[in-house]
């Protein structure tokens, strides 16, 4: 029998992905700064998680790794943490205990839960993941440019049953424009490689406030833009809009 | 970065029941209308009020436009004795209000008050525009003193076009003119504070900086120094255009904060 895949997406690319009974808590965020918005509801308070057997982050930037936050809500901090070394020295410094350090194409197993990082680029060291347990798998974005290595996942990894991407496209005016996050378009391409059973976009409504949007970050945050760019390139492959708090099964 | 807080709790959805001609509705308030708090200058409310209604006619927002105590005939308590205390003041009435991501916009003295409430750091403020503010010390540029000027005088330095300049009542009197002892009362006789452009480097909000060209009271040179002070900034020069941006030339000012 099929193990149950399910995935809540909190807010912004923190994601509660359920394995049968394993609960993996992705790119944690649940505060706000005068220039860092969600532009959405985040549907779970800390405390309010339940049992957590798992943490991944991909990248150390306080939109994705609010460490302050877990222990702020009482998360227990011997939970396993998955990231990369720039990661897992943060959290170290904030008292984490179980911490797995995984680069790119590096595996770590705890149970039957693995964790392996795939690429990533963004500015800062950042990897994607490959969650897998059970037979199933889940690609998990992060809020990484497109990188073609990427497309080597399905011959190194195998099948994927969900692909969580981020889609705004995320520019930093002060630094030229530069490119930071995959777009919806490179996002539907990647997922036309990854030919994942249901695809999920992230990352998209998050904002820097009325005058940071014009004078710190550009982005696309309409999440349409991915889906109709799916259709278009691998109309086979069913996406889904979720708005935080839904949980989506995947078949 | 403002010290993280639990997302959503500044602006909170508020829950209550309302009572309608017997019936008890139970309603769910999500606002997100964009909220700009507007600083007018030494001219008072007035040198604001119409490019309040412009911006939040067009932007359809929030806009919020508090007279400084002490100006316009209003009380001013002794515990409001500087520029810093009034920036206190206003974030305690963001507070009250329950807003987040708001715009300061502040003018002449307003911009000050802008600037000392962006280094209170506020997670409620997301960004201020200075438009021809006064406040720092600048060397080989002063602020030209308004005391004892004559309205014509004033209108000479305020306006690029001083036929653009609000003309007085029909019936006699002065007419539109600084409140020169309620700016006075906050930014001292000198109108700065030779502090602020050392301690502008703290500040972490993005500031759009609008000068006008031809601005008698501060200048250009003086805004570039501005904008220099603030380590996320930049400025913009409207030409054609003197201290009074949003009287002289509205739509450019609006234009210069919407298209930015």
């Amino acid at each position: 029998m099929t193990t149950p895949l399910a995935v809540t997406r909190i807010a912004h690319a923190s994601q509660l992905i359920a394995i049968g009974e394993l609960r993996i808590l992705t790119d944690p965020w649940f505060t706000q700064t005068a220039t860092y918005y969600h532009g959405e509801p985040v549907a779970r308070a800390v405390e309010s998680l339940g049992p957590i057997d798992a943490i991944v982050i991909s990248h150390e930037h306080y939109d994705h790794c609010d460490l302050d936050a877990l222990v702020a809500g009482g998360l227990d901090r011997s939970t396993p943490l998955f990231g990369p070394g720039t990661v897992t020295a943060l959290a170290a410094a904030k008292g984490f205990t179980n911490l797995h350090t995984v680069e790119a194409w590096e595996s770590a197993r705890v149970g039957e839960l693995t964790v392996t990082a795939t690429p990533g680029q963004h500015g800062v060291p950042e990897v994607t993941f490959v969650i897998s347990a059970h037979g199933r798998s889940v690609f998990f974005g992060g809020d990484s440019l497109r990188v073609p290595e990427l497309d080597e996942i399905p011959e190194r990894l195998g099948p994927i049953d969900l692909a969580i991407l981020p889609t705004n496209g995320l520019c930093i005016r002060p630094a030229g424009l530069a490119q930071v996050v995959m777009d919806a378009e490179q996002a539907a391409e990647l997922t036309a490689v990854l030919q994942p059973a249901l695809a999920i976009p992230h990352h998209y409504a998050f904002h820097s406030g009325f005058l940071g949007d014009r004078m710190i970050t550009r982005a696309d945050q309409n999440p349409r833009h991915f889906t109709a760019a799916l259709a278009l390139i691998a109309p086979e492959i069913a996406s889904r809009i979720v708005l935080p708090g839904v949980e989506v099964s995947v078949p | 970065m403002s010290t993280p807080i639990p997302a959503g709790s500044l602006r909170p959805t508020r829950t209550s029941t309302i009572s309608l001609a017997g019936a008890d509705v139970l309603l769910a308030d999500r606002d997100r209308s964009r909220p700009f708090l507007l600083l007018h200058g030494g001219g008072g409310a007035a040198t604001m009020a119409g490019f309040a209604d412009l911006l939040a006619e067009r932007t359809h927002s929030r806009v919020l436009l508090p007279t400084h105590p002490g100006f316009g005939g209003t009380n001013r308590p002794d515990a409001l004795a500087t520029t810093k205390d009034l920036a206190a003041t206003y974030i305690a009435l963001l507070d009250a209000f329950e807003l987040s991501d708001v715009t300061l916009i502040g003018n002449s003295f307003g911009g000050w008050v802008a600037a000392e409430i962006a280094l209170l750091g506020s997670p409620r403020v997301s960004g201020a525009v200075i438009v021809d503010g006064i406040g720092i010390e600048v060397a080989d540029h002063p602020v030209t003193s308004v005391s004892g000027l004559t309205p014509a005088e004033l209108a000479q330095l305020s306006f690029h076009d001083p036929t653009r300049a609000p003309r007085p009542p029909a019936g006699g009197g002065p007419g539109p003119s600084p409140d020169v002892q309620a700016l006075i009362g906050y930014a001292g006789p000198t109108m700065s504070d030779p502090t602020l452009a050392g301690r502008l480097g703290a500040v972490e909000l993005p500031v759009q900086v609008i000068w006008g060209e031809s601005d008698g009271i501060v200048s250009p040179d003086y805004g570039r120094a501005y904008a220099d002070a603030l380590p996320h900034s930049t400025l913009t020069v409207l030409p054609r255009t003197g201290h009074l941006p949003q009287v002289e030339t509205p739509e450019e000012l609006l234009g210069a904060i919407l298209d930015h």
